[in-house]
């Protein structure tokens, strides 16, 4: 059979109709191979438009259709459900933008008329290499795996419950919880109550659609959106695994602390009496006293911040919290210690957060901005100098030190990553699907990072985090939907493939993988997004992306030529 | 240079922002030269610098990659890829001792209607200047 192309274009009331000579247009068009008929209309996306195009398809016979009309932006969508109303395929519709980037910018009306009919001409030469393109559902697994059961696991794991949803909150540790449930005495201080957590851990626990796996690894995960296999291993044993499936993981494995030692500047493990946030928080949970090496209370302290930032290349955005609630402590228990704050900037971002300051200053806490300090001295005589902005030097005499160390990724980070086939931040940490348009997704669909693991975060950006990625579940991930898959993906023609992989390594998404008996690549068609950058990279030419093809955009080019 | 040179420039813009950026430059009404034929492609990482070559040999005056900017593309690092083999394209073109002001790359963002509508005037002008595509007559391919 061949080819019935029909060309509809579009007044959209006097937008294109006064801006462009349509009939000139459609003499022009009408002679050219395959376009059996061409009409106008006064607005083609209208109920009546709709209609008007449908019956146009039906009753002409027609297997193409090119409209004259706005940007496919607009209506694109509405043209593709119009051809299968009518029983063609949706692919087989090309929208020629001649209202925004015809129209609307040329003044003098011969221009733009002879613009409409190069613009539309190229879209009919395009569209005689169109294939029809199969919209293709799979089914989906509800089911969610939450990898890591710190405040972000738990948060994601309870918000996800749902029937007809199973969660499996995977844990490596004994405990859910994570990195706060250590801290009690110093998290309540500053109103952070843990038995709240505690009650999220119980509610979980009751809860029959979540299953938890404590001291348990994920050993493999494997597959796709909607389609994840994944098997676990309980920790230090080889026996006892389990495997599941389900249709989406959220990450939630959190971070680490920067490690001191590695920075002799800081003078830890190496001069008694100089602490971690940790080994602080530690040390008031086992006693209320505060006590140095030799058994007496210090008499003064120096809060160090920053700890590790220089070598981190970034800030942790919330130890300067965590040290000014510290400093509250102290001084709410010991007024008589002298506290000070070295800090470089002073980051206390959140609206609640500022209140903190103003009662550290209150409570007569030193605050000194510097841009360099190096932690001296011995035990009972620590001795703190540092630098000002201004570059003078100043020298402080404490007999104890706490210094914050930054947040850094969490250890099994790259394994995780590695296992997932999602890439990292250039600082370690899980690098987020799009910092503006994705934040808590990944490159692959269906994965989410929540929590510290995507990098450092306060305890309500973390829940934030985890209660987003529970909303992209629920609306992507529907008990009982199937999903569609991107329809204009890429294909590798085997014949023309040499197999160098060049492709491989463009593709973000990790949609081709290479086939070593055949000794080519192959597109994983439920992975790929169809940008086409694999094409882009081919030098064999051997890479087809469906609705974007060599030949189909060689059209295109070819009428831009024409004189 | 001929007298009312039009030139024929070939525009490669991804669908995301610079074909977005050229539709706001039409909804704001703005004007600009009717001397490119935009070709929509999904992202800039697309347009296989075969394509540039190929339009160029053909005749084409000028060619245009317009994609997002660097860290705005949608398939996240796709644009850097374009960035690199537009590189490259000059490069080849320079050993081959054409034109590397026929060739063009300009991330123009889904917001930026009056900057698509700059660098299409500026371009235009600028390939009226140069004149003809010199190869426009040879039979290359
Ligand atoms: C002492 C202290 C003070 C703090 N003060 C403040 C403050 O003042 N203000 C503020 O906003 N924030 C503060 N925070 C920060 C807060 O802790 C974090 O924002 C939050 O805890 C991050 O939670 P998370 O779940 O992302 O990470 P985590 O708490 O680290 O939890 C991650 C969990 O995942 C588990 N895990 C890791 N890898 C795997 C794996 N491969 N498989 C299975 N499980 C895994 C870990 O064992 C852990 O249980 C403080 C933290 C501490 C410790
Ligand atoms: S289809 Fe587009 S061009 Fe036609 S009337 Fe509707 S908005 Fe206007
Ligand atoms: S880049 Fe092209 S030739 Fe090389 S492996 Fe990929 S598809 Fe095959
Ligand atoms: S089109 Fe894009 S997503 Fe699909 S395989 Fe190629 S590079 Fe990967
Ligand atoms: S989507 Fe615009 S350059 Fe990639």
């Amino acid at each position: 059979m061949s080819d019935k192309i029909g060309v509809y274009v579009c007044e959209c009331g006097p937008n294109i109709g006064e801006a462009i000579d349509i009939d000139k247009v459609i003499e022009a068009i009408s002679p050219i191979e395959d376009v059996a008929v061409v009409r106008r209309h006064k607005l083609l996306c209208s109920g009546d438009g709709q209609n008007f195009l449908v019956d146009e398809i039906k009753n002409e016979g027609l297997t193409h259709v090119v409209l004259g009309a706005c940007s496919p932006k607009d209506h694109e969508i509405t043209f593709m459900n119009v051809a299968t109303r009518a029983g063609i395929n949706p692919y087989l519709i090309q929208v020629v933008n001649i209202r925004e980037q015809c129209a609307w910018i040329f003044k003098d009306k011969d221009i733009a008329t002879k613009k409409a009919i190069k613009y539309i001409r190229a879209g009919i030469e395009r569209i005689k290499y169109h294939k029809p393109l199969q919209k293709k559902e799979l089914d989906a697994n509800p089911d969610v795996l939450v990898l890591g059961g710190g405040l972000a696991g738990i948060e994601a794991a309870l918000a996800l419950t749902q029937t007809d949803r199973k969660v499996y909150l995977v844990e490596k540790s004994a405990d859910l919880g994570g990195s706060v449930m250590k801290f009690e005495k110093l998290l309540s201080h500053q109103g952070f109550n843990l038995g709240l957590i505690k009650e999220k851990v119980d509610k979980i626990n009751s809860n029959e659609n979540i299953e938890v796996l404590t001291s348990t690894n994920v050993e493999s995960v494997i597959g796709f959106f909607g389609n994840f296999e994944v098997t676990t291993k309980p920790a230090g044993e080889e026996a006892g695994g389990k495997s599941f499936i389900v249709g989406a993981v959220v990450v939630a494995s959190g971070y680490n602390w920067f490690d001191l030692e590695s920075t002799p500047r800081y003078g830890y493990k190496k001069i008694e009496d100089v602490f971690t946030i940790n080994d602080f928080g530690r040390m008031i949970e086992e006693s209320e006293k505060l006590k140095l090496s030799t058994g007496k209370e210090p008499k003064s302290i120096a809060l160090v911040h920053c700890g590790g930032r220089k070598e981190l290349g970034y800030c942790s955005r919330v130890c300067c919290m965590q040290m000014m609630n510290i400093g509250n402590y102290i001084k709410d228990k010991y007024p008589g210690i002298e506290v000070h704050e070295l800090h470089s900037d002073l980051c206390v971002s959140s609206k609640n957060d500022q209140k903190y300051y103003e009662k550290s200053k209150e409570k007569g806490i030193n605050f000194i901005r510097m841009k360099g300090v190096e932690v001296g001295g011995k035990a009972g005589a620590i001795s703190i100098e540092y630098t000002t902005l201004a570059g003078d030097k100043g020298k402080l005499a404490v007999d104890m030190a706490v210094v914050a160390p930054g947040m850094i990724p969490e250890a099994g980070t790259p394994q995780v990553a590695d296992m997932l086939n999602v890439p990292l931040h250039p600082t370690g940490f899980f690098k987020e699907g799009h910092e503006k348009l994705n934040p808590v997704g990944t490159t692959m669909d269906g994965i989410y990072v929540v929590g510290c693991a995507q990098g450092p975060k306060s305890f309500m950006e973390t829940l934030i985090q985890a209660q987003a990625a529970t909303g992209k579940i629920f609306s992507h991930l529907i008990p009982g939907k199937k999903i569609e898959p991107e329809v204009k993906v890429s294909e590798i023609i085997e014949a023309f493939c040499t197999g160098c992989q060049t492709c491989l390594d463009v593709c973000f998404y990790g949609a081709i993988t290479y086939d070593e008996d055949k000794g080519v690549s192959v597109v994983n068609e439920a992975i790929c997004r169809g940008c086409g950058n694999c094409a882009g990279s081919c030098p064999s030419d051997a890479i087809r992306p469906k609705h974007f093809t060599t030949t189909q955009l060689y059209q295109e080019v070819v009428e831009a030529l024409r004189e | 240079m001929s007298e009312g040179f039009e030139p024929r420039i070939v525009g490669f813009f991804c669908k995301w922002c610079t074909y977005a950026g050229a539709d706001l430059a039409g909804t704001s009404r703005l004007q600009y030269p009717p001397n490119v034929l935009p070709i929509r492609v999904m992202c800039s990482s697309r347009v296989d610098p075969v394509f540039l070559l190929t339009a160029y040999l053909r005749g084409a005056d000028a060619v245009l990659i317009g994609g997002c900017h660097p860290g705005d593309c949608h398939y996240i690092e796709g644009n850097y890829y374009t960035r690199r083999r537009v590189a490259l394209l000059k490069n080849i073109f320079e050993t081959l001792k054409l034109d590397t002001e026929r060739l063009r790359l300009s991330w123009i963002s889904a917001s930026e209607g009056p900057r698509f509508a700059k660098v299409i005037t500026e371009y235009t002008e600028n390939t009226k200047k140069i004149g003809p595509n010199p190869a426009k007559n040879k039979i290359f391919i």
